[in-house]
């Protein structure tokens, strides 16, 4: 006999699958569109999908906070322009990289691979340090870390540039670049959450004391889940670097940290699509707005919002979300295929 | 063959928890726990399983010194216990909290949801499985807590207050699951309460604690006879009311 815990089962299988059709469905409509804007705006989209799930990976399942995630972008992005940029470049803006890193000259997939590598190693040292502390004082560590990268890469300057921007990183990042990251990151979120890892993090989110008695070393799983995440966000901040071509410490500093936290907490963090509704609902709310305050024509009247106050709407529908749905617009759920269509023929109960 | 403490002490600031206590949880018995508010149950509870480290003295498994030990390497050590409140992992359903424990001592997830599934067919438990775990009736949560011990046969299981709250009938049924762990599944078990009838009924051997230092240990008939016991029970009402 088929449980109703297997049926639940089998039906987060399909959660992956369906939001990959969701960003599918996206891409194809923004393209139809036929505007470069719109073209911009989904890769940017996408690119956010990438950064948020991987912050997921490890906010969603162990219930702390993360502030530090902005840094691995920041180093991911980085370490792409490192080892992708032309020499010749490289030699006049940043004499300080070391000869292997001054003479490389990679293609950008690889680049992006090691992006994220580079990120999930520098989670895996800190993470060791940080994770050891709970809860509360684990979010506020997280956020010196942050501040430290920031200042190190502000101040670096023969190796980042310090805080004028590094330009002419190859634009590649076109909205299926970004879908297809956007994917793998789906996939690996799906995984990690269907994994024994994933629901020994989940019981620690839970509850720490009880997990522990269950044998659950809080400690490790954490340290997992933050790795894995900061690989996403490292290839995610390569991905940002790529689409705009220029890179500077504080285009991943606090901005880029609220912006990540304001998408997973409107979409809700205690799902996977949550975190993908909220990149989607929050990117697709700021281009309207956008779309108003440049104005739009009706008949002969043409009407425009006020210049900023797109920020303002966005800071209203936010506190809004906050007011009326404390966990999110999906509020813990998953976007999947109903009972019946898992179960097979004959065998549907509830 | 024993989970033991010995000559152990516990402090918080000045006030000493324990002091001095030595006890022994025998292999497939159950062992009571006994003694009034604040006598040091939990504490004592807490250092067998690894949550409090012992000031003075050790804790000690079948001759390993434990007292190092994190709470899950006690856990993965075959110490398990339960808590005053139930302390599920109320996000997640039935099947789930138990399995947890599953991947807690190593296995894999769907290995875990079969030790999870057979646990809950020996309790028959098995028509909550897909419930959430947040929301059940109280004497299910206890009920499932202990399930949740029992993933993976531990070697020892620790039952703080477990029939708190419950009505005469359901804790004699507690008594009666308590009386099959120990005997069906050769699980030695340490059974803290308030409820001093269910312990002189399930229990072939009591400690009592008053004070944070043990005054009496023996069979039913012992404690029964001791005056400390009495003392410690009754000594303060008998004060107050002369």
């Amino acid at each position: 006999m088929i449980t109703q815990h297997r049926i639940r089962r089998r039906m987060a299988t399909t959660t992956p699958i369906l939001l990959a059709l969701l960003l599918l469905a996206f891409v194809a409509l923004t393209l139809a569109l036929g505007d470069r804007a719109a073209a911009r705006m989904a890769s940017e989209t996408l690119i956010r999908v990438t950064l948020v799930v991987g912050f997921w990976i490890f906010a969603g399942n162990s219930g702390v906070i993360s502030f530090g995630h902005a840094a691995f972008a920041c180093v991911g992005a980085y370490v792409s322009a490192w080892t992708t940029l032309n020499p010749a470049m490289k030699a006049t803006l940043l004499p300080g990289l070391p000869p292997a890193l001054a003479e490389a000259h990679w293609h950008v997939l690889p680049a992006a691979l090691t992006a994220g590598l580079v990120a999930a190693a520098l989670a895996l040292v800190t993470g060791a340090a940080i994770l050891r502390l709970s809860g509360i004082a684990a979010s506020i560590a997280t956020f010196a870390f942050l501040a430290m990268v920031n200042t190190i890469w502000a101040n670096w300057t023969p190796v980042t540039g310090g805080t004028s921007s590094v330009v002419g990183l190859a634009r590649y990042v076109t909205p299926w670049v970004a879908l297809g990251w956007a994917i793998a990151a789906i996939l690996a979120a799906s995984l990690y959450a269907a994994s024994a890892s994933g629901l020994a993090l989940r019981a620690t989110r839970e509850d720490e004391v009880a997990a522990s008695a269950s044998g659950i070393d809080q400690y490790r799983h954490r340290l997992l889940a933050y790795t894995l995440s900061a690989f996403f966000c490292g290839v995610g901040g390569a991905l940002a670097g790529h689409f705009i071509g220029v890179i500077n410490p504080d285009g991943f500093y606090l901005s880029l940290t609220f912006l990540m936290l304001a998408m997973l907490v409107v979409g809700g963090i205690g799902s996977l699509s949550g975190a993908v509704i909220g990149v989607l609902a929050v990117s697709l709310a700021v281009e309207a707005l956008v779309r108003l305050e440049k104005g739009f024509t009706l008949g002969t009247a043409t009407f425009a919002l006020p210049p900023g106050s797109q920020e303002i709407i966005i800071a209203v529908a936010m506190i809004l979300v906050l007011v009326f749905r404390p966990a999110g617009l999906m509020a813990g759920r998953e976007i999947m295929l109903p009972a019946r269509w898992v179960t097979g023929r004959g065998t549907s109960q509830n | 063959m024993t989970l033991t403490l010995e000559q152990v002490g516990v402090a918080f600031g000045g006030f000493r928890a324990l002091t001095e206590v030595s006890l022994a949880i025998a292999p497939g018995q159950v062992t009571g726990l006994i003694g009034p508010n604040g006598a040091g149950k939990t504490t004592c509870v807490n250092t067998l399983t690894g949550f409090q480290r012992p000031d003075t003295g050790r804790v000690v498994l079948e001759g390993r010194d434990m007292s190092r030990l994190p709470a899950h390497g006690f856990r993965r050590a075959g110490v398990a216990r339960t808590f005053q409140a139930g302390r599920l992992f109320g996000g997640l359903d039935v099947l789930d909290n138990l399995a947890c424990t599953g991947v807690g001592l190593g296995m894999r997830r769907a290995a875990a949801e079969q030790a999870a599934a057979e646990v809950l067919h020996w309790m028959g438990l098995e028509a909550l499985e897909s419930r959430p775990a947040a929301g059940l009736p109280y004497t299910d949560e206890r009920r499932i807590a202990i399930a949740r011990a029992l993933i993976g046969n531990p070697d020892y299981l620790l039952l703080d207050e477990p029939a708190a709250g419950m009505s005469e009938k359901e804790a004699a049924d507690l008594a009666g699951l308590i009386r099959r762990i120990a005997t069906e599944k050769g699980i030695g078990c340490l059974l803290i309460e308030h409820n001093v009838g269910l312990v002189l009924s399930v229990c072939a051997h009591v400690v009592v604690l008053d004070g944070g230092r043990v005054i009496e240990q023996g069979d039913r008939a012992t404690i029964l006879g001791s005056a400390a016991v009495r003392e410690a029970y009754f000594g303060a009402d008998q004060a107050e009311a002369a």
